[in-house]
């Protein structure tokens, strides 16, 4: 029993940290380096990652015992297109302003390697149970990076944090900081510092 | 043959199965959350129509018409007539697009009653560079529109950016953006116009 409790743990902690998708895999790189112009958008879209990336280990891990070699990777597909519509028309629907901000960024979840890399890695092997916890974990941990990247664009960009004035009065600005350049480089630079602190640990 | 088709099920059930599902499930959602989409871009094009003519309702007058947009493209927009209480006709605003410089920018414009003066114009969608070419939201760029006579306009470089005219002063940096928010301006304001005179519904406003 404890082992187990221990294996589930590990699952979740895996997304955060040892195997983050972003800082780790370096995977779903289009949004990391589109949306993280502030925290809002970079929060909403973790929170759609999220949703999706839980619907879709949830269905892929009750039907990966009927699912054929061949056309599992169809199957991913067809059951991640659903959910990022679903993700998509909610936010038309009940968060316009955010919708518009993320434009294409939404439905481009579809197409995102950290959605179908988890169901092919963990929900067609694993029980209901694990791949949820998998979900959960591995979508915290995109989501707290999305997070933290368009915390440091959002300030260094606007001197604001959600929208509040935060700097000093005579802070200047740095506009480059929405451009792709800022999220290149501030997304390097969070880069070269996990590099950094796991050498060290090693 | 029977044993081929009984194959082809066995391995394909599931596809078939799911992708009737899944569909079933965008379409309830869809049919469940269309109405407050529909709702929501309304109410959008509203209050950006309101800014531009205040205390004014608005009615769809002509739908779909079809402009040219040069180089064979052409884009389709809609014109509302703007009422003010009093019953008078206080304007029309319309659609428009027209390449940026990263991706399209989409505005709406309003003119006065006859088509003579520019009201104004909103931002309805555009993806311009941040710190340049997305200032064509900002009010210095936009109050030079506002009162200009409602024909062809010119953009320069430099002059006065509060002398209200047919010269418009590009916003430095972003010459790109600038260029197309007028080009907008001259594509549409003389076929609108146009159509509005050829329907009849110019004359109205009169």
């Amino acid at each position: 029993m404890e082992n187990k409790t221990l294996g589930i743990s590990n699952v979740f902690t895996a997304g955060l940290w040892r195997e983050n998708p972003i800082l780790r895999l370096l995977l779903g790189m289009c949004p990391t380096l589109a949306v993280t112009t502030a925290v809002k958008p970079a929060l909403t879209m973790g929170l759609s990652v999220i949703f999706v990336l839980l619907c879709s280990n949830i269905v892929v891990s009750l039907m990966r015992k009927l699912l054929k070699p061949h056309l599992r990777i169809l199957m991913f597909t067809l059951a991640i297109a659903t959910f990022v519509t679903i993700a998509d028309l909610f936010l038309k629907a009940f968060q316009p302003e955010m919708s518009t901000v993320l434009g294409p960024y939404i439905p481009l979840i579809i197409v995102n390697c950290i959605i179908i890399c988890r169901a092919e890695a963990c929900a067609s092997k694993n029980g209901l149970f694990v791949s949820i916890i998998d979900a959960i974990g591995m979508g915290i941990g995109f989501t707290v990076v999305l997070c933290i990247l368009g915390g440091i664009r959002e300030l260094l960009a606007t001197g604001r944090i959600f929208d509040i004035p935060v700097m000093w009065q005579s802070f200047v600005p740095l506009a480059a900081m929405r451009m792709p350049v800022g999220a290149f480089i501030t997304l390097g630079l969070i880069l070269g510092l996990v590099n950094l602190i796991t050498t060290k640990k090693s | 043959m029977l044993k081929a088709i009984i194959e082809y099920i066995e391995k394909s059930w599931l596809l078939v199965v799911s992708a009737f599902i899944f569909g079933l499930l965008i379409a309830v959602t869809n049919a469940a959350w269309q109405p407050k989409i529909t709702q929501n871009k309304i109410a959008k094009l509203d209050s950006l129509m309101n800014a531009l003519i205040a205390d004014a309702e608005f009615e769809l007058i002509l739908s779909d018409v079809p402009v040219e947009l040069g180089r064979g493209k052409t884009a389709k927009s809609n014109i509302y007539k703007a009422t003010a209480n009093d019953g008078s006709c206080a304007g029309f605003c319309f659609g428009a697009e027209g390449s940026g410089f990263a991706d399209k920018i989409e505005l709406v414009i309003a003119v006065d009653s006859e088509f003579k003066t520019i009201k104004g114009y909103s931002v309805l969608s555009s993806n311009e560079t941040p710190g340049f070419g997305d200032r064509i939201v900002e009010d210095y760029f936009r109050n030079q529109f506002i009162g200009a006579p409602a024909a062809v306009l010119n953009l320069t470089k430099k002059g006065d950016e509060t002398k209200i005219d047919d010269q418009i002063i590009a916003i430095s940096g972003a010459t790109v953006s600038s260029t197309a928010v007028v080009d907008i301006f001259n594509n549409y304001l003389e076929q609108i116009r146009a159509k509005l005179i050829a329907e009849g519904k110019l004359a109205d406003g009169k």
